[in-house]
């Protein structure tokens, strides 16, 4: 065999393509034609979340129910109007929210539920009668406990009764069960229970009011003997309504002002209120009564709850009258001023049970409130406002603090921002134990964050709110009040805000700690100041910015360095000296907080950031400084894979920009390399270290430095052997990046000068056996690294070689050996058995096609690396005929490599 | 074979210068004849003594003889056969007659010592042979509303203050001591469709409140020879406030009035019926827990307590 002779440089002239000037820039696209991709892809789609809405999950309880209630004839929840809708939600929420204890205790008030245990076998009428005469033989006191599921399930019991009284015509019956029910509603001993109770209770009443509606409205529009006279239209007039109906319906009210008792009373009236309109046009003055009547029940709790039902049932008519809304949300706030104490006079446990009492009424203040201004019209606001005792003169108003603390929420952000300070005098007033007043302060710097308050008022609310604050001592109320107001003050850029507040800080922590929700402040302060700033310089600039940083622990900490790091790392390079040296602290620290052991290296986001802050950092001409700053993140940093990696690569780009400074700095690059060689090997994935070495002894060559290379190179090769594939989907990319890298050695090594100790093909040979030796090698894979090393040795034969090192100041592999015959009769003999390898690895090929295209390949790298002689010929026309077998005659690659051989065994026929 | 009365209005109520209309409807198996079929229209007061300030020889007494307001018998058919089967014969008769002058068509009124009560019965006489066959119905006379003035204005109200000093009952000595003073406003001439309205506000109680009610009740008067004997009952009961309220809030007075248990104040010869309003306030105290539930106008230590009276009109109604 014998190689082909070439001319690299006459072949690169012949293969150039032949280039045109381009008239128009072939990558600048029509506009127009954007436009339309743009609007073809506009789809329509639905929110898979929103779809399920009406049949969301809820708690086995709430289930069991919503079954039964469709079970009798009401209608199933979607044919429900918006506000019902809301409604059924809200009570299921209530439900959920007041987690309860298994036991319910039940006082004499509500001893209708205790009589199940008892009498359980009792005929139901016998019940009934008992329950009528109501014996009160239980003395007063007595505290009797049954479990919840007993609670309900008598609940579930008198719902039965009702349904079944009615369905017989049995009005009066259904009357006294719902009364009695509605009775159990005075009992607000059950605290935590309450919630509960009200929705199971108000579920019957709405039940009630339904079938009272039903039959007065049949009455309405059927005789006696069911054949229809009328129909009602939707939104009907007194006059539609006949005599008969009227007396029913009046009938109804009367039995139920006949209640002695106030509490059931009410509910009774409010569960028929929809029926006052067959009596009256304007049933919104019974609504007016119906909210003042409810001013007599004392209980905090029940009445406050009987408003929830009425802003329910208030709902219920085709306009809402907000002022009722208003007048019971000022009820419950007078109520609440008379029943919670100021601050100053708090005194241990009745506090504390009234902090509890507070809970349980807070949904109820939410819910009112929240209709209050879901329904309100630009037009109506304004006396809202005033009504609510927020109009024009709110210097005099007070508000308890809960109830302030939802209006706060529910607001018109417009609102808020034109009397922010009335609001924060508001909140200043009203200090009271049923809500912790800096949430309030909290959520006004919230709100008023919304939308950006104008630039004037902006300065009074801060120093108002700075003033305020600074008053209090806890850390964590002050982080979180300030942590609100904080985006105000940073787009007002109101530099001497941020210095006092963060003087403030420091000053609060220098011996206390910090707990958990002041460090959640603290980090998303910090977030904020890190977001506002453009330059990571300006933060570092900011007084006790660093002090305050250290006092983060934990996962707010990495999170803020991480945020810091980004910021860092947005701009193309870090320069400065003193920021180099505070962002290597910070990544310190973070380095040290994160367990980058057990992370994936996909979700590896701090270690991106540092290797990519390594990356940034640039000294400039300070180069050996350079070098000792990537020695130091070596030291700190040396257990994160991807930083080694950047750092090698970083001392690499050190060593090639000293060499192509004029100057040459040979122990400089010497170091730099022996940097890169010394942090190598503690790189645990071998292909990426396998690279690294392949960098690095490029680098060594271009420096001069081939010994060193030739090492680097030894160390590569010994590398791959402990690269072990394994099956997997990642294997087949892994298998392709090695194939390029070996790929890569190979033309490298046509640069490095052979070194006459260890003969002339050296480091081919030890490829030819790694690529034999390692059993997990596929046939293609071994193919194209024989076909890589084919190619190697036919260029190390030639007396020019394509490529230098620098330039050509070095010598190639070749010129060690020039003219040394021994030398082209060992790479001849070495490509010979490579051929031979080659044929084989090709039989070995299991798949068909593959088979084919390796053949084609190998022959095309015989026919560019060997003159065709007979001996290569019939190499070769052995593969063709392979790849024939395995292909089909039209194939491009097959036509063109037959195509090509032919020629090329013309050429050897003439000669 | 059976008769019954079918009356034209479900609710049964009718004016004195309306006619009472209604079916008489006989039901038999076999063809009946007859001598006659008769309406016969009663209506009277009745009253009793027993109990309350009767002495013991009036509550033996009992019954005092009825006043009759109207007693007319009407020929509905004269003697002939009824077919078998359902048979319905539609009446109409007027309840005053207009030449007739007698007693006042008082409204029905069922209270405890006199009742006011109009029937109407059918008579089927059927010979001696057989048994006459008859029916009764009580049927509700209410005033016409031609006989009174408008609706009474709701701004005739009448102010009353409830404190320690008004109370001519012994109170506990802390409310005495402590003080309390409950004000409100309540309409006195009230009309019979409507409900009794009003407000009570608490201005101050050193002593919490407990419950605040307000008690309705009726007043029956009957002369008996020299005497009056006079009943009061509480006839409805409604609670206006639960457990010690806010002070200085204005809390509504509104109590629908019961029907039957009702009726236009009367202040007729040998009779009179009144109504009264006994605001009752009912301070917390452990000694309310021992003393069974009495008649809420005794005077207890922990309660206050204030009354007015009530005159009920029968007014024109909306239609």
């Amino acid at each position: 065999m014998e190689f082909r002779p070439r001319d690299y440089s006459a072949e690169a002239k012949l293969f150039l393509l032949h280039r045109d000037r381009a008239e128009t820039d072939p990558l600048s696209v029509p506009s127009s034609q954007q436009a339309n991709i743009a609007d073809d892809q506009i789809v329509k789609y639905d929110d898979p979340l929103r779809a399920s809405d009406d049949d969301a999950t809820v708690s086995g309880v709430y289930l069991e129910d919503t079954e039964n209630s469709s079970a009798i004839g009401v209608p199933s929840e979607s044919a429900f109007p918006p506000a019902e809708r809301d409604w059924s939600s809200f009570t299921r929420f209530m439900m959920q929210r007041f987690s309860v204890s298994k036991l319910v205790s039940v006082t004499s008030v509500s001893n209708a539920i205790l009589k199940v245990g008892k009498t359980y076998e009792r005929s139901s009428t016998d019940k009934h009668l008992e329950e009528l005469e109501d014996p009160q033989n239980i003395t007063e006191n007595e505290v009797k406990v049954v479990t919840r599921q007993d609670y309900i399930n008598r609940l579930r019991e008198f719902k039965d009764d009702l349904v079944r009284a009615w369905n017989a015509s049995d009005r009066v019956t259904s009357l006294k069960i719902s009364v009695k029910v509605a009775k159990l509603l005075k009992d607000t001993s059950v605290l935590q229970f309450y919630p509960t109770l009200f929705v199971l209770v108000t579920e019957i009443l709405d039940m009630l009011g339904n079938f009272v509606w039903d039959r007065i409205r049949s009455k309405t529009e059927f005789t006696e003997d069911g054949a229809r006279f009328c129909s009602l239209p939707e939104h009907f007039k007194i006059k539609d309504i006949c005599q008969n109906a009227k007396e029913t319906c009046y009938n109804w009210f009367c039995k139920v002002g006949a209640i002695q008792e106030l509490l059931p009373r009410i509910y009774l009236e409010l569960a028929l209120l929809p029926c006052w309109q067959f009596l009256d046009d304007q049933p919104v003055v019974v609504i007016q009564r119906l909210v003042m009547m409810a001013r007599g029940i004392a209980d905090p709790l029940a009445s406050a709850y009987c408003r929830l039902y009425l802003t329910h049932c208030a709902q219920k008519f085709p306009s809402c009258d907000i002022g009722l809304l208003v007048s019971c949300v000022n009820d419950t706030n007078a109520q609440l001023k008379h029943f919670i104490p100021a601050k100053e006079t708090k005194t241990g446990s009745s506090t504390d049970s009234k902090v509890l009492l507070v809970g349980v009424i807070e949904p109820t203040i939410e819910y009112i409130v929240k209709c209050i201004f879901k329904n309100v019209s630009q037009r109506q606001l304004d006396g809202t406002l005033v009504a609510l005792g927020l109009g024009r003169n709110m210097e005099n108003s007070q508000c308890v603090s809960i109830v302030l603390h939802y209006i706060l929420k529910e607001l018109p952000v417009e609102v808020l921002s034109s009397k922010a300070m009335e609001f924060l005098h508001l909140i200043d007033r009203s200090n009271d134990s049923s809500f912790r007043q800096f949430l309030n302060y909290r959520l006004h710097g919230l709100r008023l964050c919304e939308r950006r308050p104008p630039v004037d008022i902006v300065d009074a609310v801060m120093h108002n709110v700075l003033e305020v604050i600074a008053q209090n001592e806890s850390l964590d109320e002050y982080l979180t009040v300030i942590d609100a107001y904080l985006d105000i003050v940073l787009q007002n850029h109101l530099d001497s805000c941020v210095k006092t507040i963060l003087d403030a800080i420091s000053q609060r922590t220098c011996n206390r700690g910090i707990d958990e929700n002041g460090l959640l402040s603290l980090q998303s302060i910090m977030g904020k100041l890190l977001s506002h700033y453009q330059h990571l310089e300006d933060v570092f600039a900011l007084s006790h910015f660093l002090e305050i940083l250290d006092l983060l622990v934990g996962r707010p900490k990495g999170i803020i360095i991480i945020s810091i790091l980004k910021m860092a790392t947005r701009s193309s390079y870090i320069r400065d000296p003193a920021t180099v040296e505070l962002l290597f602290e910070i990544s310190q620290a973070l380095n040290d907080s994160f367990d980058f052991a057990n992370m994936k290296d996909d979700e590896n986001q701090p270690a991106h950031l540092l290797s990519r802050f390594v990356q940034l950092v640039d000294f400039g001409k300070e180069r050996e400084r350079h070098l000792a700053f990537l020695v130091e993140c070596r030291g700190a940093f040396g257990t994160i894979d991807e930083v080694k990696d950047t750092l090698v690569h970083s001392s690499n780009g050190l060593a090639v920009k000293a060499l192509k400074d004029a100057k040459k700095h040979g122990n400089f690059v010497k170091s730099c390399i022996a940097f890169s060689e010394v942090t190598l090997p503690s790189i645990s994935t071998h292909i990426k270290q396998f690279n690294l070495y392949l960098e690095t002894a490029e680098v060594a060559l271009l420096g001069g430095l081939i010994s060193h290379s030739g090492e680097l190179i030894d160390s590569a090769i010994s590398c791959l052997h402990n690269v072990d594939m394994k099956e997997g989907s990642r294997a087949a990319a892994d298998a392709d990046l090695l194939l390029s890298s070996i790929q890569k050695l190979c033309s490298l090594l046509v640069m490095l000068p052979g070194n006459p100790d260890h003969g002339s093909a050296y480091f081919p040979k030890i490829l030819v056996s790694f690529v034999n030796d390692i059993p997990w090698m596929t046939p293609k894979m071994r193919t194209r690294i024989l076909c890589a090393i084919l190619s190697l040795l036919a260029t190390c034969s030639q007396n020019r070689l394509p490529y230098h090192a620098d330039n050509g100041l070095f010598w190639g592999s070749n010129n060690v050996f020039f003219g040394d015959l021994a030398y082209l009769h060992e790479l001849v003999s070495l490509s010979e058995l490579i051929v031979e390898n080659l044929v084989n690895a090709i039989e070995q090929e299991s798949s068909g096609a593959a088979r084919g295209i390796l053949a084609l390949e190998v022959c095309d790298s015989f026919l560019s690396s060997f003159t065709l002689k007979d001996e290569t010929y019939a190499i070769c026309s052995k593969l063709m005929e392979t790849a024939k077998l395995c292909m089909s005659d039209s194939n491009k690659y097959l036509q063109s490599t037959f195509q090509r051989l032919e020629e090329k065994s013309q050429s050897l026929v003439k000669c | 074979m059976a008769v019954e009365i079918r009356l034209s209005r479900t609710n049964r109520i009718y004016r004195p210068s309306e006619h009472l209309q209604g079916q008489i409807i006989v039901n038999s198996r076999s063809s009946i004849s007859h001598y006659g079929i008769s309406l016969l229209l009663n209506g009277s007061v009745n009253l009793q003594v027993r109990g309350g300030s009767a002495g013991v020889i009036e509550s033996v007494y009992g019954v005092i003889k009825p006043i009759s307001i109207v007693n007319r018998s009407i020929e509905v058919r004269p003697s002939g056969k009824l077919p078998s089967g359902t048979t319905e014969i539609p009446f109409s008769v007027i309840l005053r007659q207009p030449d007739e002058n007698l007693g006042k068509f008082y409204e029905t009124f069922h209270g405890t010592d006199i009742n006011i009560q109009y029937l109407v019965t059918v008579g089927i006489s059927r010979g001696y042979l057989h048994k006459s066959l008859s029916a009764t119905i009580e049927f509700i006379v209410e005033s016409d509303t031609a006989d009174f003035l408008e609706r009474p204005l709701s701004s005739e109200m009448v102010i009353f203050y409830i404190t320690q000093d008004t109370q001519r009952h012994p109170l506990l000595p802390e409310l005495k001591s402590g003080g309390f003073r409950v004000t409100g406003k309540m309409a006195t001439l009230c009309s019979l469709s409507d409900p009794i309205t009003g407000e009570l506000t608490v201005e101050a109680s050193a002593v919490p409140i407990s419950s605040i009610d307000i008690h309705l009740c009726r007043v029956e008067s009957v002369i008996l020879g020299e005497r009056i004997i006079t009943e009061t009952s509480v006839i409805q009961t409604t609670q206006i406030a639960d457990g010690d309220v806010c002070r200085n809030i204005a809390l509504p007075i509104y109590a629908i009035l019961p029907r039957l248990l009702t009726c236009p104040t009367v202040f007729a010869g040998p009779f009179s019926i009144e109504f009264k309003v006994y605001t009752v306030i009912t301070f917390q105290s452990e000694l309310s827990k021992v003393h069974p539930k009495t008649d809420p106008r005794t005077p207890r230590l922990w309660l206050a307590i204030e009354s007015l009276p009530l005159e009920l009109l029968r007014c024109r109604s909306d239609d």
